[in-house]
Protein backbone atom coordinates (compact mmCIF):
# COMPACT_ATOMS: atom_id res chain seq x y z
CA UNK A 1 0.00 0.00 0.00
CA UNK A 2 0.88 3.62 -0.48
CA UNK A 3 1.98 4.76 2.61
CA UNK A 4 1.46 8.93 3.56
CA UNK A 5 1.55 11.76 6.52
CA UNK A 6 -0.05 14.52 7.23
CA UNK A 7 1.13 17.87 6.29
CA UNK A 8 1.93 20.37 9.06
CA UNK A 9 -1.74 22.43 9.76
CA UNK A 10 -0.25 25.45 9.18
CA UNK A 11 0.99 24.17 5.42
CA UNK A 12 -2.75 23.09 4.84
CA UNK A 13 -3.97 26.47 5.92
CA UNK A 14 -1.67 28.39 4.00
CA UNK A 15 -3.03 26.54 0.50
CA UNK A 16 -6.42 27.23 1.28
CA UNK A 17 -6.67 30.55 2.93
CA UNK A 18 -8.19 32.27 -0.15
CA UNK A 19 -10.97 29.77 -0.63
CA UNK A 20 -14.35 29.98 0.98
CA UNK A 21 -16.20 26.70 -0.16
CA UNK A 22 -13.39 23.57 0.51
CA UNK A 23 -14.06 19.94 -0.03
CA UNK A 24 -11.95 17.36 1.79
CA UNK A 25 -11.85 14.25 -0.03
CA UNK A 26 -10.50 11.27 1.36
CA UNK A 27 -9.58 7.99 0.20
CA UNK A 28 -10.90 4.86 2.06
CA UNK A 29 -8.11 2.43 0.69
CA UNK A 30 -3.96 2.77 1.55
CA UNK A 31 -4.53 6.15 3.13
CA UNK A 32 -7.44 5.00 5.35
CA UNK A 33 -5.21 1.61 6.43
CA UNK A 34 -2.56 4.16 7.24
CA UNK A 35 -4.70 6.45 9.23
CA UNK A 36 -4.28 9.54 7.67
CA UNK A 37 -6.38 10.01 4.74
CA UNK A 38 -9.54 8.17 5.36
CA UNK A 39 -13.09 9.35 6.26
CA UNK A 40 -11.94 9.67 9.95
CA UNK A 41 -8.88 11.46 8.99
CA UNK A 42 -11.02 13.47 6.72
CA UNK A 43 -13.50 14.61 9.44
CA UNK A 44 -10.41 15.12 11.95
CA UNK A 45 -9.03 17.63 9.46
CA UNK A 46 -12.16 19.26 8.60
CA UNK A 47 -12.93 20.05 12.30
CA UNK A 48 -9.03 21.42 12.63
CA UNK A 49 -8.94 23.26 9.62
CA UNK A 50 -12.41 25.00 10.79
CA UNK A 51 -11.46 26.01 14.09
CA UNK A 52 -7.64 26.86 12.72
CA UNK A 53 -9.51 29.32 10.31
CA UNK A 54 -11.71 30.91 12.92
CA UNK A 55 -8.88 32.05 15.48
CA UNK A 56 -7.28 33.42 11.93
CA UNK A 57 -10.50 35.23 11.41
CA UNK A 58 -11.67 33.12 8.40
CA UNK A 59 -15.31 31.10 8.36
CA UNK A 60 -15.09 28.30 6.18
CA UNK A 61 -17.54 26.38 4.53
CA UNK A 62 -16.13 22.56 4.43
CA UNK A 63 -17.38 19.74 2.97
CA UNK A 64 -16.44 16.24 3.36
CA UNK A 65 -16.62 13.19 1.14
CA UNK A 66 -14.67 10.04 1.12
CA UNK A 67 -14.70 8.05 -1.69
CA UNK A 68 -12.84 4.11 -2.54
CA UNK A 69 -9.85 4.89 -4.26
CA UNK A 70 -8.96 8.30 -5.58
CA UNK A 71 -6.16 6.98 -8.06
CA UNK A 72 -9.47 5.63 -10.46
CA UNK A 73 -11.38 7.13 -12.53
CA UNK A 74 -14.34 5.84 -12.27
CA UNK A 75 -14.65 6.35 -8.12
CA UNK A 76 -14.06 9.97 -8.06
CA UNK A 77 -17.09 10.61 -10.18
CA UNK A 78 -19.55 11.64 -6.81
CA UNK A 79 -15.96 13.63 -5.32
CA UNK A 80 -16.77 15.23 -8.79
CA UNK A 81 -20.03 16.47 -8.14
CA UNK A 82 -19.39 17.22 -4.85
CA UNK A 83 -16.63 20.14 -6.29
CA UNK A 84 -19.09 21.57 -8.44
CA UNK A 85 -19.76 24.22 -6.07
CA UNK A 86 -16.62 24.58 -4.52
CA UNK A 87 -13.76 27.06 -4.53
CA UNK A 88 -10.91 23.95 -3.87
CA UNK A 89 -10.55 20.82 -3.25
CA UNK A 90 -8.14 19.42 -0.46
CA UNK A 91 -6.87 16.19 -1.52
CA UNK A 92 -6.11 13.08 1.32
CA UNK A 93 -4.96 10.68 -1.07
CA UNK A 94 -1.95 9.92 -1.72
CA UNK A 95 0.01 11.42 -5.09
CA UNK A 96 -1.76 9.98 -7.80
CA UNK A 97 -4.98 10.21 -6.09
CA UNK A 98 -4.38 13.89 -5.69
CA UNK A 99 -3.56 14.13 -9.57
CA UNK A 100 -6.20 11.88 -11.21
CA UNK A 101 -9.10 14.27 -9.04
CA UNK A 102 -6.91 16.73 -10.83
CA UNK A 103 -7.11 15.73 -14.30
CA UNK A 104 -10.99 15.66 -13.25
CA UNK A 105 -11.28 18.96 -12.29
CA UNK A 106 -9.50 21.28 -14.97
CA UNK A 107 -11.18 24.53 -13.32
CA UNK A 108 -10.84 23.82 -9.74
CA UNK A 109 -7.48 24.10 -7.72
CA UNK A 110 -6.55 20.68 -5.82
CA UNK A 111 -4.64 20.56 -3.18
CA UNK A 112 -2.66 17.39 -1.38
CA UNK A 113 -3.29 17.18 2.27
CA UNK A 114 -0.76 14.63 2.35
CA UNK A 115 2.82 13.73 1.80
CA UNK A 116 3.11 10.58 0.00
CA UNK A 117 6.12 8.58 1.68
CA UNK A 118 6.56 5.14 0.18
CA UNK A 119 5.10 1.73 -0.28
CA UNK A 120 4.68 -0.49 2.14
CA UNK A 121 2.73 -2.72 5.12
CA UNK A 122 1.56 -2.03 8.37
CA UNK A 123 4.10 -3.72 10.22
CA UNK A 124 2.50 -3.65 13.56
CA UNK A 125 -0.55 -1.13 15.23
CA UNK A 126 0.68 2.44 14.04
CA UNK A 127 3.98 0.99 12.50
CA UNK A 128 4.02 1.49 8.92
CA UNK A 129 7.50 0.21 7.50
CA UNK A 130 9.03 0.53 3.49
CA UNK A 131 9.22 -2.46 1.71
CA UNK A 132 9.47 -1.63 -2.24
CA UNK A 133 10.67 0.82 -3.53
CA UNK A 134 8.97 -0.16 -7.00
CA UNK A 135 12.49 -0.33 -8.51
CA UNK A 136 9.85 -2.25 -11.95
CA UNK A 137 12.50 -5.39 -11.65
CA UNK A 138 11.72 -7.71 -8.84
CA UNK A 139 14.43 -9.56 -6.85
CA UNK A 140 12.26 -11.20 -3.82
CA UNK A 141 12.24 -14.75 -5.50
CA UNK A 142 16.77 -14.28 -4.98
CA UNK A 143 16.34 -13.21 -1.49
CA UNK A 144 13.60 -15.13 0.06
CA UNK A 145 11.09 -12.56 -0.27
CA UNK A 146 13.18 -9.79 1.59
CA UNK A 147 13.93 -6.67 -0.68
CA UNK A 148 17.16 -5.91 -0.54
CA UNK A 149 17.26 -2.69 -2.90
CA UNK A 150 14.60 -1.18 0.01
CA UNK A 151 15.43 -2.32 3.32
CA UNK A 152 19.50 -2.64 2.74
CA UNK A 153 20.24 0.97 3.36
CA UNK A 154 22.91 0.59 0.99
CA UNK A 155 20.90 -1.28 -1.87
CA UNK A 156 22.75 -3.91 -2.12
CA UNK A 157 22.39 -6.98 -4.04
CA UNK A 158 25.48 -9.66 -2.80
CA UNK A 159 25.04 -9.67 0.54
CA UNK A 160 26.28 -7.33 3.94
CA UNK A 161 28.39 -4.30 3.80
CA UNK A 162 30.00 -5.43 7.28
CA UNK A 163 28.97 -2.44 9.22
CA UNK A 164 26.02 -4.38 11.27
CA UNK A 165 26.40 -4.52 14.96
CA UNK A 166 24.21 -6.81 16.58
CA UNK A 167 21.85 -7.94 13.88
CA UNK A 168 21.43 -4.52 13.05
CA UNK A 169 21.98 -1.75 10.08
CA UNK A 170 24.54 0.82 10.88
CA UNK A 171 22.43 3.39 10.13
CA UNK A 172 20.56 3.15 13.37
CA UNK A 173 23.83 4.50 14.77
CA UNK A 174 23.50 7.86 13.09
CA UNK A 175 20.02 7.88 13.23
CA UNK A 176 17.84 7.08 16.25
CA UNK A 177 15.81 4.93 14.69
CA UNK A 178 12.60 3.07 16.62
CA UNK A 179 12.43 0.07 16.35
CA UNK A 180 15.74 0.20 15.01
CA UNK A 181 16.27 -0.88 11.69
CA UNK A 182 17.71 -4.65 11.26
CA UNK A 183 20.42 -5.71 8.52
CA UNK A 184 18.43 -6.91 5.81
CA UNK A 185 21.06 -9.69 4.37
CA UNK A 186 21.28 -11.34 7.98
CA UNK A 187 17.16 -11.45 7.55
CA UNK A 188 17.45 -12.99 3.89
CA UNK A 189 20.29 -14.84 5.21
CA UNK A 190 18.23 -16.24 8.50
CA UNK A 191 14.96 -16.70 6.09
CA UNK A 192 17.17 -18.82 3.39
CA UNK A 193 18.49 -20.66 6.21
CA UNK A 194 14.73 -21.60 7.32
CA UNK A 195 13.65 -22.70 3.64
CA UNK A 196 17.17 -24.81 3.26
CA UNK A 197 18.36 -22.52 0.86
CA UNK A 198 21.22 -21.16 1.87
CA UNK A 199 22.75 -22.26 -1.96
CA UNK A 200 21.35 -19.30 -3.31
CA UNK A 201 23.53 -16.58 -1.84
CA UNK A 202 26.61 -18.59 -3.88
CA UNK A 203 25.08 -17.22 -6.90
CA UNK A 204 26.60 -13.99 -7.83
CA UNK A 205 23.84 -10.74 -8.46
CA UNK A 206 24.81 -8.71 -11.55
CA UNK A 207 24.56 -5.50 -11.42
CA UNK A 208 20.98 -4.93 -11.68
CA UNK A 209 19.33 -3.00 -15.03
CA UNK A 210 18.31 0.29 -13.18
CA UNK A 211 16.69 0.83 -16.42
CA UNK A 212 12.67 0.12 -15.59
CA UNK A 213 13.22 2.02 -12.45
CA UNK A 214 12.00 6.03 -11.66
CA UNK A 215 15.51 7.48 -13.58
CA UNK A 216 13.85 7.27 -16.62
CA UNK A 217 10.29 9.47 -16.73
CA UNK A 218 7.09 8.79 -16.05
CA UNK A 219 6.52 4.69 -16.35
CA UNK A 220 3.53 3.39 -17.95
CA UNK A 221 2.08 -0.11 -17.86
CA UNK A 222 -0.15 -0.52 -20.94
CA UNK A 223 -2.21 -3.85 -21.23
CA UNK A 224 -4.55 -4.06 -24.63
CA UNK A 225 -6.94 -6.82 -23.42
CA UNK A 226 -7.59 -4.47 -20.65
CA UNK A 227 -8.17 -1.65 -22.86
CA UNK A 228 -11.72 -0.60 -23.77
CA UNK A 229 -12.99 -1.08 -26.86
CA UNK A 230 -12.76 1.85 -29.25
CA UNK B 1 -16.36 33.38 35.48
CA UNK B 2 -18.02 33.26 32.62
CA UNK B 3 -21.65 31.83 33.49
CA UNK B 4 -21.70 30.64 29.54
CA UNK B 5 -18.75 28.24 29.28
CA UNK B 6 -19.94 25.01 28.32
CA UNK B 7 -18.77 21.90 29.15
CA UNK B 8 -18.62 18.71 27.53
CA UNK B 9 -18.37 15.21 28.81
CA UNK B 10 -18.10 12.20 27.38
CA UNK B 11 -18.16 9.43 29.46
CA UNK B 12 -18.44 5.73 29.52
CA UNK B 13 -21.31 4.75 31.49
CA UNK B 14 -19.59 2.27 33.38
CA UNK B 15 -17.32 4.59 34.71
CA UNK B 16 -20.56 7.55 35.17
CA UNK B 17 -23.28 5.38 36.26
CA UNK B 18 -24.74 8.30 37.96
CA UNK B 19 -24.51 11.46 35.53
CA UNK B 20 -25.72 13.75 38.66
CA UNK B 21 -22.36 13.20 39.97
CA UNK B 22 -20.98 16.08 37.62
CA UNK B 23 -23.94 18.10 36.13
CA UNK B 24 -25.25 19.12 39.60
CA UNK B 25 -22.20 20.74 41.15
CA UNK B 26 -20.96 21.92 37.70
CA UNK B 27 -24.43 23.54 37.09
CA UNK B 28 -23.81 25.08 40.59
CA UNK B 29 -20.15 26.38 39.63
CA UNK B 30 -22.27 28.37 37.41
CA UNK B 31 -21.51 26.22 34.22
CA UNK B 32 -23.55 24.60 31.31
CA UNK B 33 -23.19 21.15 31.00
CA UNK B 34 -24.12 18.42 29.32
CA UNK B 35 -23.03 14.78 29.70
CA UNK B 36 -23.00 11.74 26.65
CA UNK B 37 -23.31 8.62 27.95
CA UNK B 38 -20.83 6.37 25.94
CA UNK B 39 -21.06 2.59 26.10
CA UNK B 40 -17.29 2.94 26.49
CA UNK B 41 -15.13 5.73 26.35
CA UNK B 42 -12.79 4.41 23.57
CA UNK B 43 -16.05 4.59 21.52
CA UNK B 44 -15.23 8.69 21.09
CA UNK B 45 -12.97 8.92 17.81
CA UNK B 46 -10.53 12.24 17.59
CA UNK B 47 -13.04 13.45 15.01
CA UNK B 48 -15.70 14.07 18.11
CA UNK B 49 -13.55 15.30 20.17
CA UNK B 50 -12.60 17.94 17.61
CA UNK B 51 -16.45 18.51 16.25
CA UNK B 52 -17.47 18.54 19.50
CA UNK B 53 -15.07 21.51 20.15
CA UNK B 54 -15.85 23.18 17.08
CA UNK B 55 -19.25 23.45 17.77
CA UNK B 56 -20.63 23.29 21.47
CA UNK B 57 -17.98 22.92 23.94
CA UNK B 58 -15.89 25.48 25.66
CA UNK B 59 -14.17 22.12 27.50
CA UNK B 60 -13.98 18.76 26.40
CA UNK B 61 -13.88 16.00 29.12
CA UNK B 62 -13.18 12.44 28.64
CA UNK B 63 -13.85 10.21 31.18
CA UNK B 64 -12.97 6.49 31.16
CA UNK B 65 -12.49 3.81 33.41
CA UNK B 66 -8.98 3.05 34.93
CA UNK B 67 -7.38 0.81 32.29
CA UNK B 68 -7.26 -2.56 34.14
CA UNK B 69 -11.15 -1.97 34.69
CA UNK B 70 -12.34 -1.07 31.05
CA UNK B 71 -14.52 -3.78 30.19
CA UNK B 72 -13.55 -3.17 26.17
CA UNK B 73 -9.57 -4.09 27.26
CA UNK B 74 -8.17 -1.73 25.71
CA UNK B 75 -10.91 0.82 25.70
CA UNK B 76 -9.39 3.24 28.14
CA UNK B 77 -6.10 2.97 26.76
CA UNK B 78 -6.84 3.50 23.17
CA UNK B 79 -9.22 6.72 24.92
CA UNK B 80 -5.48 8.20 26.27
CA UNK B 81 -4.15 7.71 23.03
CA UNK B 82 -6.84 9.45 20.79
CA UNK B 83 -6.90 12.54 23.41
CA UNK B 84 -3.07 12.74 23.06
CA UNK B 85 -3.41 12.85 19.30
CA UNK B 86 -6.16 15.77 19.52
CA UNK B 87 -4.82 17.71 22.23
CA UNK B 88 -1.20 17.51 19.53
CA UNK B 89 -4.11 18.85 16.43
CA UNK B 90 -5.76 21.51 19.27
CA UNK B 91 -2.08 22.48 19.42
CA UNK B 92 -1.55 22.88 15.97
CA UNK B 93 -4.84 24.43 15.49
CA UNK B 94 -3.43 27.35 18.38
CA UNK B 95 -5.93 26.28 20.57
CA UNK B 96 -5.16 25.50 24.58
CA UNK B 97 -4.90 21.70 24.84
CA UNK B 98 -6.29 22.02 28.28
CA UNK B 99 -9.66 22.55 26.84
CA UNK B 100 -9.58 18.79 26.30
CA UNK B 101 -9.11 17.54 29.65
CA UNK B 102 -9.59 13.33 30.25
CA UNK B 103 -9.89 11.22 33.77
CA UNK B 104 -9.60 7.20 34.46
CA UNK B 105 -12.61 7.18 37.25
CA UNK B 106 -13.19 3.89 39.45
CA UNK B 107 -16.91 3.80 38.48
CA UNK B 108 -18.73 6.27 40.83
CA UNK B 109 -15.34 6.93 43.25
CA UNK B 110 -16.81 10.48 44.84
CA UNK B 111 -13.77 11.11 45.80
CA UNK B 112 -12.01 11.53 42.31
CA UNK B 113 -15.64 13.04 40.95
CA UNK B 114 -14.92 16.32 43.25
CA UNK B 115 -11.65 16.31 42.21
CA UNK B 116 -12.41 16.40 38.57
CA UNK B 117 -15.10 18.78 38.94
CA UNK B 118 -12.98 21.31 40.87
CA UNK B 119 -10.28 20.68 38.26
CA UNK B 120 -13.29 21.60 35.49
CA UNK B 121 -14.29 24.43 37.41
CA UNK B 122 -10.62 26.08 37.43
CA UNK B 123 -10.08 24.92 34.07
CA UNK B 124 -13.12 27.02 32.90
CA UNK B 125 -12.11 29.84 34.86
CA UNK B 126 -9.15 29.70 33.36
CA UNK B 127 -9.66 29.63 29.64
CA UNK B 128 -12.89 30.89 29.64
CA UNK B 129 -14.75 30.82 26.29
CA UNK B 130 -13.05 28.38 23.65
CA UNK B 131 -12.68 31.19 20.31
CA UNK B 132 -12.58 28.78 18.12
CA UNK B 133 -15.85 27.16 18.56
CA UNK B 134 -18.50 28.42 16.44
CA UNK B 135 -20.75 30.99 17.50
CA UNK B 136 -18.36 32.44 19.80
CA UNK B 137 -18.03 36.08 20.16
CA UNK B 138 -14.82 36.82 22.53
CA UNK B 139 -14.54 40.61 23.86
Amino acid sequence: MIVGTRKPLAEIQDMLKKYDRLLLAGCETCVAECASGGRREVAELAAALEMAFRLAGQEKDIQEISVDRQCVHEFLLDVVDAAQDRDAVLSLACGAGVQALADRLPETPVFPALNTQFIGETAARGLWLENCRGCGNCLLALTGGICPVTRCAKSLLNGPCGGARNGLCEINLAKKCDPEVPCAWLQIYDRLKTLGELDRLLALCPPKDWSSGDAGGPRRVRRPDQEARG
Amino acid sequence: MSPTVTVVLLACRQAVPDPESFTGPLKGAGLNIRVVLEPCSSKVEVFQMLRTLAHEADLLWMVGCPEKACQMVEGSRRMTQRVAHAREYLQEIGLEPERLGMVLLPAGNQEIVDATVNEIVERARILGLNPARAGTKVA
